[in-house]
């Protein structure tokens, strides 16, 4: 993306176009304060499949497995660090098996971190839970990127 | 001219303004209630929010709430039976400190406790959930935060404000049979009796409608008003303060109507 409207912009298009079938990972998208990073993935299954919280919880504690942050499970937001937010953030996402999941500024959600590699080998590590992963950032940060996952302009 | 036509502006606005929140939080309030009419807007998750905003608002506190209303209501029925007996109306003290502590005062403490120590709680969290984006999160992961959030807080506030006035309310009717006939009980026929002529059914319905609405006020007011919260840090306070004023005055407003249906 060039700029902050044009990134705007992009995700506003694609809220509108399917709200349901994309999950959007962002900084401005933060947790549940006051519910466990568990709690956080759980009450995505619980919602939208009904699931009793027991069944919801398995499912959330499989995906922290797979992403191999187990450890965080049962941290609130505030005691969590970038890496560990930014991963329950995607698993939120990602638990809906949604088609899309756009994630937005990994920078910002990452600033600790390098975050392409970090990005991709998370991403490795969940592949069997994931359908389309999209990553939206600036053309400043293309240069952080390994070659073959270059960023293409939309 | 120009300072009458900014001061008339000026009042003009703010007068708009409290308006469009009294009716956003009627229409919260209608809102909450029809959802919580619906089976379907049940699932593990709202049970558990209920579920602990029960706990929080009523289980907690009940001990020390239990004791205090034993404590105010001895002392009240003390007063009331020692000045009949003084009077010469000794006949009635038992009538009469019922309908203070049990129609009038208990229901009315309890809201007033649960509003400090909850309904500010609760305030102060939807505010700052507003403020950090977490409802929009909700909303954008097709959370209903209606369900999620704000119906199962005012079941749970209503619940808890209705158990806990039921609690001390029968509390108060031990205490009131032990002051007036002493620890004996062959005096429960009378106490039936005189039970009987105050608690008549539609006394009854009087309490559990004020309850039920006391119940209301402590949890769809904070709620409306942190919603309503701009998304500046620095007006989460404001918010609190804003929406327990409006609450005391709608507390005192349910108590007044109560009063002014029942006696005039």
């Amino acid at each position: 993306m060039a700029d902050a409207a044009q990134r705007l912009a992009f995700l506003a298009a694609h809220s509108a176009i399917a709200r349901d079938d994309i999950a959007l990972v962002s900084p401005d998208m933060p947790l549940r304060a006051n519910l466990s990073v568990l709690d956080n993935i759980a009450l995505i299954p619980q919602y939208r499949a009904n699931l009793a919280y027991d069944k919801a919880a398995d499912q959330a504690w499989d995906l922290l497995v797979a992403a191999g942050h187990q450890d965080c499970f049962a941290k609130r937001d505030p005691d969590l660090s970038h890496a560990e937010r930014c991963v329950a953030k995607l698993l939120r996402a990602a638990i809906g098996q949604p088609p899309i999941i756009l994630i937005d500024r990994p920078a910002m959600l990452l600033p600790d971190t390098h975050y392409p590699p970090f990005l991709f080998a998370l991403l490795e590590k969940l592949a069997e839970h994931l359908n389309d992963c999209w990553i939206v950032d600036y053309q400043w940060n293309q240069p952080l990127y390994p070659a073959p996952h270059n960023l293409t302009r939309p | 001219m120009s300072l009458v036509i900014n001061f008339l502006t000026h009042r003009g606005a703010a007068l708009l303004a409290t308006w469009r929140i009294w009716r956003d939080t009627l229409l919260f309030a209608a809102h909450a209630v029809l959802t919580a009419a619906s089976p379907a807007a049940y699932n593990s998750a709202t049970r558990t929010v209920v579920m602990k905003q029960i706990y929080f608002t009523a289980w907690q506190i009940l001990p020390g709430f239990t004791l205090f209303a034993a404590l105010l209501s001895f002392v009240l029925i003390q007063i009331v039976v020692t000045t009949a007996a003084e009077f010469g109306l000794s006949d009635y003290a038992l009538e009469v400190s019922m309908r203070l502590l049990v129609l009038e005062l208990l229901p009315l403490i309890t809201a007033l406790f649960v509003a400090l120590r909850s309904s500010s709680a609760i305030n102060t969290e939807i505010a700052l959930m507003k403020i950090n984006g977490e409802l929009e999160a909700l909303e954008n992961a097709c959370v209903d935060t209606m369900r999620l959030e704000f119906m199962p807080r005012v079941i749970g506030g209503m619940i808890s404000v209705l158990a806990l006035t039921a609690v001390t309310s029968v509390l108060a009717l031990v205490l009131a049979y032990l002051a007036v006939y002493g620890w004996q009980t062959w005096s429960l026929s009378d106490f039936s009796r005189v039970m009987g002529k105050v608690f008549d059914n539609a006394v009854l319905l009087g309490i559990l409608l004020k309850s039920l609405t006391f119940g209301l006020a402590v949890t769809v007011i904070p709620v409306a008003e942190g919603m309503a919260t701009p998304r500046k840090l620095f007006m989460a306070p404001i918010s609190v303060l804003r929406g327990m004023v409006r609450l005391f005055f709608v507390l005192m407003l349910i108590e007044v109507a109560s009063l002014a249906f029942k006696y005039i």
